[in-house]
């Protein structure tokens, strides 16, 4: 027994984006409810066609029980998102989720700090251009576009990090790096 | 160096110069205030009056307030931020001092002064350790909120974890002299105010220690999620060092991670790859939509037809085919004048062009087939070369 929302999330989720729970759209967050209130309906509903409904702390997503891309992409993903996480992560310690942030900070902070002017150098395959303050909205989209950041406030362009982002952080703990491995690696 | 003489003087003195003083009290954080600002809030001899009474101090072009009136004013607007459990700390030691000096005197009127300081310590104790819990409280939430070094943060709120300890411990203390030691003097102090005091001082330690219970569940909640945090991000920069290095691959499980990943974030299946509805493009309303569709794939380029080359003469040259037509009226009319049976008369006429026995037969049949009604058919038949056929004559 689906709720009147299943068609949306589907939407949502099904093309590989999330919903969540601190998101600045009234609209996710009621299908962010609806989800959690009909969780295990849910569940058994979409499995049916082959699409296991995930939770994560504070926001959901789909993942398919069986494998069907190929790995190659997925390496390529998940080195993209490395870098664009290490960079963030640079800029300010506390990035996660409910931090907000405007374009221009981050833009000043590039002036004062050469590594991480370096690293956003780094993400050029990305951003695709050479002037910076292009490359940190062009990232900024890529954020957006993926539902990990909202567009908090138009007037002061600030943005917002939304609960998703731990997901990021998850895959990342998950790597395991053996203990001699660790000691090589210099602070 | 002048000193005050009286009271009066003091509150006389805070009075005139109480512009001054606010304004420098209000900057106290914001930055170093300077002597030519203040010279023009009050005249310069007051402001070295002040000076010389070591309210203001001076320090070449800065000024700042006494601390001693610093700390005054403070503690009296309630808004130090200092946590000092060293003065609750004398503060008991002073309360035993006190109880014991009562105890130990016997005139009345020197009595009654040890009770009312003992009376006013044990007030003061209760205010100072409420305050101090509010302040610590208000500090651990700044710290956390806004300190943006990880390390410096963790050490601050362990600092004040060590505060709170200490705050937990006065309040021991201090429980234990209201309950256990001096309780000769506390069964046999006369007064209904006193009475009052103390168990206004129990209630208000009691409150502190369940306040004080709730701050070590904050501080440890901050400690845990900080640790996480500064986990996590020595975790990516780890990652970080092993992928430029190019080494991820192959010496951590990340192939393993990865693969058991089945995500839809990793595969974009951008949806919309679906055929169109047949019954749909059927509906007279869908049809202006495909007519702006085609509009639109009219590409820019324009078939030139080639043009051909004249046509030659000789094509235009009209060229007539002959053939000749046998006419089936006119043989008729033959036939009816010549008075023989048609086959007969059909095998010897004067045909235009050649005439093979296969047209003749066939034209025989036509002429039958025509002209019916104007013949009459016998009933005899003739025969020529193998070939029977009824013979026919005009009407």
């Amino acid at each position: 027994m689906a709720t009147k929302h299943t068609a949306d999330i589907f939407e949502i989720l099904s093309k590989g984006q999330f919903i969540n729970s601190n998101s600045s759209d009234e609209r996710i967050r009621k299908l962010f409810a609806a989800i959690e209130d009909n969780f295990s309906d849910l569940s058994q509903y979409f499995i049916e066609i082959n699409l296991k409904l995930e939770r994560g702390d504070e926001y959901f997503y789909f993942s398919r029980p069986e494998n069907r891309t190929d790995l190659e992409r997925k390496i390529e993903s998940a080195y993209k998102w490395i870098d664009i996480l290490d960079f963030f992560k640079a800029h300010d310690n506390s990035f996660g989720s409910g931090y907000r942030f405007t374009p221009a900070e981050i833009l000043v902070k590039l002036n004062v700090d050469a590594m991480l002017k370096s690293k956003l150098v780094g993400l050029r395959r990305y951003t695709k251009d050479e002037r910076l303050d292009v490359a940190i909205q062009k990232l900024i989209e890529i954020l957006c576009r993926e539902g990990f950041a909202d567009l908090e406030n138009e007037v002061t362009n600030s943005y917002k990090i939304l609960a998703s982002i731990s997901y990021l952080e998850n895959l990342i703990m998950s790597i395991h790096i053996p203990e001699e491995i660790n000691n090589e690696i210099p602070e | 160096m002048f000193t005050f003489s009286s009271i009066k003087e003091l509150i006389n003195t805070l009075n005139w110069s109480k512009e001054l003083l606010t304004e420098m009290f209000e900057k106290r954080k914001s930055f170093a205030y300077k002597y030519e600002h203040a010279v023009e809030v009050i005249e310069e001899s007051r402001l070295d009056a002040l000076i010389e009474l070591e309210v203001i101090r001076r320090n070449g072009p800065l000024l700042e307030i006494d601390d001693q009136f610093l700390q005054f004013f403070e503690q009296i607007l309630e808004v130090n931020e200092e946590i000092n459990t060293a003065t609750v700390h004398e503060n008991i030691r002073i309360l035993k001092q006190h109880i014991n000096h009562y105890l130990q005197e016997n005139n009345g009127n020197r009595k009654y002064s040890y009770l009312k300081a003992v009376k006013s310590v044990l007030r003061k104790i209760g205010m100072m350790t409420l305050r101090n819990i509010v302040d610590l409280n208000r500090n651990i939430e700044n710290t956390f909120k806004t300190e943006p070094t990880y390390k410096i943060k963790i050490s601050k709120l362990k600092g004040y974890d060590q505060k709170r300890q200490d705050i937990n411990v006065l309040i021991s203390q201090t429980q234990q002299l209201l309950d256990g030691e001096e309780i000769t003097f506390f069964k046999i102090a006369p007064d209904e105010e006193f009475s009052r005091i103390t168990n206004q001082l129990r209630l208000q330690l009691n409150e502190a220690h369940h306040n004080l219970i709730e701050t070590q569940k904050q501080i440890i909640d901050f400690l845990n999620q900080i640790k996480y945090q500064s986990r996590i991000l020595e975790k990516i920069r780890q990652v970080k060092y092993l992928k430029d290095q190019f080494e991820l691959k192959e010496r951590t499980n990340f192939m393993t991670v990865i693969a058991d990943c089945h995500d839809l974030f990793f595969s974009p299946q951008r949806s919309g790859r679906m055929k169109l509805s047949l019954d749909l493009l059927q509906d007279d309303q869908v049809y202006p939509i495909l007519l702006k569709a085609s509009q639109k794939r009219k590409s820019g380029v324009k078939l030139i037809r080639p043009i051909a080359a004249n046509i030659s003469a000789e094509y235009l040259a009209a060229e007539t085919a002959y053939e000749v037509f046998l006419d089936p009226e006119e043989i008729k009319n033959s036939f009816f004048a010549s008075g023989d049976h048609l086959f007969n008369f059909l095998r010897h006429y004067q045909y235009p062009k050649e005439v093979t026995f296969e047209e003749m037969a066939t034209l025989y049949c036509q002429l039958i087939s025509l002209y019916e009604d104007e013949f009459i058919l016998r009933d005899t038949y003739g025969e020529y070369e193998g070939l029977e056929y009824a013979v026919v004559y005009p009407k």
